[in-house]
């Protein structure tokens, strides 16, 4: 898949977990990596940017940042090393845990009890290899508006870069999924499929299978 | 293969707004299949020789890992330590953890191992989104019978059947985990149609239905009291009673250190997915590392059948440009919407919402007769017309697949302005594994849910049935698996079923010295260590 001296350009000279390694500049961080043979690159899922897996600290001369190695592309003299996955959550609960809607914002404070504590470093928003306004998503969700908040962490892949980065140790990435899913589980009620449900239960639905027509 | 035209050529050709002539008349499909379509490439099938398949048609890159010995024996066992639980679920993604939480919800001690990290899977890529029957026009039935066409007509009607009427209270069950849907103004679920089905009928979050579905079943894995998740590490074998004939727990290895470690447990769930990683026939592939077919080859070296062997997918639009993301998807849903797809010449060759089998061939067949557009980075491709998409419906790009624009500003290209070059990139495994309505397979103690799973999607599979699909029979699996077997459990652990195949293997006269599953695609170094 990868041929580091197929044409195309100058080879690019970097550094990944400590190891030089010669790549083509339109590789990303993570073909840089199997090309060059650094071993036990295997926090890689998805490649597209979607898991949050490939997690990288990322140094370009004296500017240190997070992104996803598989949106990341090699870079003359930069450095990069694989982080180790996100440490287990300290938060716990479980949705059916959830009987009354007006305690939502009772219990959010009891399960993230830190997300009123931002202190607007913007340390998350920086991190964000998606670009999620981070810290006003969890301004949002301290001040109960769980929908908006949850709509702010739309295209979140859950790689916790921004709990790294948080000083109060807000996890941002669970509040906002909390945000999504209680937003659904409580007020996500639609009539036509609501509809088809009741009628399944009026009239389950059965087929011998040798009615389908051709 | 003729050569079209040049990338740049075809894109200062084209033009949004440029008047496009009606569609050619269309050949017979099944000679279209026969002469374009992957599965039917000379060399591509092999018969397999040794298994519970023996005599059957497979394709070629995957019975060679079939008929291959494992990578571990008896001796390797020695002073592994041992974990006893109800159900061993293989496999994190949206099967694995519907199964998981299924199983859990019905009192089982859960055991989930995952190859790589909870969550990374082909769910989380899935973007389109997922099919269940709930508008006043459309019905199970419709939905059944769509399903067992485009599959043409190879499907297990009893399967099919299970998945159809489970629809709705999939997606009901999915909201209670807390996932969201796109709603109409009036609160409706917001569906829209799928190539090949006869009603508008895919329900979804955008176009990151799956991201959605698995960061939600995730965080609900992880979060429950009931189930523990082991992070890298895949299992690497099966174990079976004294007699090879019934499964009874398995062998896990840790990526880390590679250490091995047993499970001894009453039942175990494969939801290992599939094999795009296998590149087969040389394709690119819009599948996750993982993806390489594990789960097929521990249940064949068990005993269990298999199905649809010589039976791929390749998905219609996979990009081709830039080479990093080669043989990523856009998302059907795009087409669903009105884009259309058109050659070199500028134009429409394939009734766009044909089954992904039917327009695959097609786009093969326009550049393999020179209608195709070639980038200087290699590769060809067809264009997908989304400029011309965002002319008749300013915006919608923007509302409603957002991740189609943030991947494509990574690269650089806007496809409000610039058309998308695609060609057909190997998606899905049709076939797999035999199950039941409750994913039991041929082989007592053994589940499969998911794509490893086999008998629903024939040998074309629809848009948003694997997300129906993962979710309806991992339920169904993870129940029957945490009600099963209430015996007091498996009293010896054997690799009873490893011997039996390597006598196999050695009686027909096949090599001994290929050993699978692969775990991890060749390109990743996965066998240096510093």
């Amino acid at each position: 898949m990868t041929d580091s001296t197929a044409p195309g350009g100058q080879a690019v000279e970097l550094v990944i977990n400590g190891i030089a390694v010669r790549a083509e500049p339109h590789m990303t961080i993570v073909e840089a990596a199997w090309a060059g043979g650094v071993p036990r690159v295997t926090g890689v899922g998805c490649l597209e940017g979607v898991c949050g897996s490939c997690r990288i600290l990322l140094r370009r001369g004296q500017d240190v940042s997070v992104a996803l190695a598989c949106e990341t592309f090699a870079e003359p003299g930069i450095e990069a090393l694989f982080l180790p996955p996100p440490a287990a959550a300290r938060h716990q609960y479980e949705l059916t845990d959830f009987t009354d809607g007006w305690d939502i914002q009772a219990r959010f404070q009891e399960i993230f009890p830190e997300a009123v504590r931002c202190r607007h470093c913007h340390g998350c928003v920086r991190s964000c290899p998606k670009g999620i306004v981070v810290e006003e998503g969890i301004a949002l969700a301290a001040a109960g508006r769980f929908r908006e908040a949850g709509e702010a962490f739309l295209e979140c892949v859950m790689c916790e870069l921004c709990d790294s980065a948080c000083p109060e140790q807000i996890a941002p990435a669970h509040v906002g999924l909390f945000c999504r899913r209680i937003t659904a589980f409580f007020h996500l009620r639609p009539p036509n499929l609501i509809h088809r449900l009741e009628e399944l239960r009026q009239e389950p639905f059965s087929s011998s299978g040798d009615k389908e027509s051709a | 293969m003729k050569r079209g035209l040049s990338l740049q050529a075809a894109l200062a050709a084209y033009r949004p707004d440029a008047e496009l002539a009606p569609l050619p008349e269309q050949i017979d499909p099944d000679r279209l299949l026969s002469f374009f379509h992957p599965d039917h490439l000379r060399d591509s099938v092999t018969t397999l020789t040794v298994g519970p398949n023996a005599g059957a048609h497979c394709q070629r890159e995957l019975a060679g890992l079939l008929q291959a010995e494992a990578v571990i024996d008896e001796v390797d066992l020695a002073g592994a330590p041992v974990t006893d639980t109800d159900v061993l679920v293989i496999g994190g993604g949206g099967a694995g953890c519907a199964a998981a939480l299924a199983a859990a919800e019905h009192g089982a001690r859960v055991l989930l191992a995952t190859k790589l990290r909870l969550g990374d899977s082909n769910t989380v890529m899935a973007e389109g989104g997922i099919q269940a029957a709930i508008e006043p026009g459309d019905s199970a039935q419709k939905h059944m019978q769509d399903t067992l066409r485009a599959g043409h007509h190879a499907g297990d009607p009893a399967l099919v059947a299970a998945m159809v009427g489970d629809g709705p209270e999939v997606i009901r069950w999915l909201i209670r985990q807390g996932m969201q849907f796109d709603q109409t103004a009036s609160g409706d679920l917001h569906t829209r149609r799928a190539g090949g089905t006869s009603a508008p009928r895919i329900v979804h979050c955008r176009d990151y239905t799956g991201l959605e579905m698995m960061r939600v079943l995730r965080e609900a894995v992880a979060q429950h009291r009931g189930i523990e998740v082991w992070d890298q590490h895949p299992a690497v074998e099966l174990l079976s009673n004294e007699r090879g004939q019934k499964c009874v727990g398995a062998v896990l290895s840790s990526l880390a250190d590679r250490r091995l470690c047993i499970v001894r447990t009453r039942s175990v769930i494969l939801a290992t997915g599939g094999l795009g990683r296998l590149h087969l026939n040389g394709f690119p592939t819009s599948n996750h590392l993982g993806a390489t077919g594990d789960g097929l080859v521990l249940a064949y070296r068990m005993g269990a059948r298999l199905c649809e062997l010589d039976s791929f997918q390749y998905h219609p639009t996979g990009l081709v440009n830039p080479p990093y993301l080669s043989g990523k998807l856009v998302t059907e849903g795009i087409r669903a919407a009105g884009a259309l797809l058109l050659n070199a010449q500028g134009q429409r060759f394939v009734d766009e919402l044909q089954p992904r089998d039917i327009v695959c061939a097609a786009i093969i067949r326009e550049c393999r007769e020179g209608r195709g557009i070639h980038p200087d980075t290699g590769g060809v491709g067809v264009w997908l017309d989304t400029p011309r998409l965002e002319r008749g419906q300013p915006g919608l790009l923007e509302r409603q697949f957002p991740k189609l624009l943030a991947r494509t500003r990574v690269a650089g290209i806007d496809p409000r302005n610039e058309p998308i070059l695609v060609y057909p990139t190997l998606h899905y495994q049709n076939g797999g594994a035999v199950i039941d309505v409750d994913g039991a397979t041929t082989v007592p103690g053994l589940y499969a849910a998911g794509e490893v799973a086999g008998g629903i999607h024939g040998r074309n599979r629809i848009m948003g049935n694997a997300l129906l699909e993962i979710i309806g029979f991992g339920r169904r699996a993870g129940i029957a698996a945490a009600l099963s077997g209430h015996d007091r459990g498996p009293k010896k652990i054997t690799l009873e079923h490893v011997n039996r195949a390597r006598r196999a293997l050695a009686l027909a006269g096949l090599p001994l010295d290929r050993r699978a599953p692969q775990l991890l695609p060749p390109y990743t170094a996965a066998g240096k260590n510093s």
